[in-house]
């Protein structure tokens, strides 16, 4: 019997300048204060969020999309903009945008545009994220085909 | 006694003490942030990879960074954190203890005269001393009231 891999979504599956918007999720005090253990980053003392805490749901939230997760070797960077505060009890969902799309020798450079959007639909928070995505591996070789 | 944008000199350099990251931390960073990539919570899936053994989270060794500046200088008396740079270097594995080394590498003016634009370089080594993470962050300051 055999088991199928989980489906994942290599280099070759993403699409340049394809748009992904999210579903949503509410900022709550439990986020700020799990964040604030966890990480040791006090939480801001005017009832905001912490900004990195908005970023780091980001990545949880392209996991809710009807898509198979993105086959990633490696995280390689971030460019990151705070452009307004969101207080907690605000609501975010992000929409991201493949920018740039390299092949190299091992897998490829995916360059992903993203927003932090509020219930209001003004975007909050925007940025660049860098990843270097696997390649589909090669079919299996075919059987009895004599060298 | 919080540190205004006045009293923070360009050049200013802080070491954090280090901190264990465990694998505690990375499910409860998976939980709340909601990213169960198979980097961070397969552990079978990881033996076969690059890695050989599940990595943290790079957003969770950024966002523990930024809990470490706070253990590593007076508090800045910091009104937003506007904009980072950030580049991955290396793993971070169950275990490894990292620790944060940030220098101030320039201070601007704004348009508003209550505060200032305070440039932060913070590179994130490991146990054996090899960069894990490093980057800029903008963070803006209040000033003195003269």
């Amino acid at each position: 019997m055999s088991v199928a891999a989980p489906a994942r979504f290599f280099f070759e599956d993403v699409e340049l300048h394809g748009i992904r918007e999210t579903p949503a999720i509410t900022v709550t005090q439990a986020h700020v204060t799990l964040y604030s253990g966890v990480t040791g980053d006090g939480a801001p003392a005017d009832g905001t969020a912490p900004s990195l805490l908005l970023l780091c749901l980001t990545t949880g939230l392209g996991w809710r999309i009807a898509q198979p997760p993105l086959a990633v070797l490696a995280f390689m960077g971030v460019e990151w903009h705070v452009d307004a505060p969101l207080a907690v009890g605000d609501t975010i969902h992000s929409r991201s945008k493949t920018a740039v799309k390299r092949a190299m020798r091992e897998g490829g450079v995916i360059v992903e545009e993203r927003e932090v959007i509020n219930q209001r639909g003004e975007t909050v928070q925007h940025g660049k994220f860098t990843f270097l995505v696997a390649r589909r591996p090669a079919p299996p070789a075919p059987q009895g085909d004599s060298a | 006694m919080r540190r205004f944008f006045d009293d923070i000199e360009v050049g200013e350099a802080y070491e954090s003490p280090g901190r264990t990251v465990t694998e505690t931390d990375i499910v409860l960073f998976a939980g709340l942030s909601g990213d169960y990539n198979v980097l961070h919570t397969d552990a079978e899936f990881m033996k076969q990879s690059l890695f050989g053994e599940r990595i943290a989270h790079g957003l969770l060794g950024l966002s523990i960074q930024a809990g470490l500046f706070t253990r590593a200088t007076q508090a800045y008396a910091t009104l937003a954190f506007v904009g980072l740079r950030w580049k991955f270097k290396g793993p971070i594995k169950i275990g490894d203890t990292i620790r944060l080394r940030a220098k101030v590498t320039a201070k601007k003016e704004t348009s508003k005269p209550d505060r200032g634009l305070v440039t932060v370089e913070r590179v994130v080594v490991n146990q054996r001393g090899e960069v894990v993470q490093e980057g800029e962050t903008d963070l803006l300051v209040e000033r003195r009231r003269s």
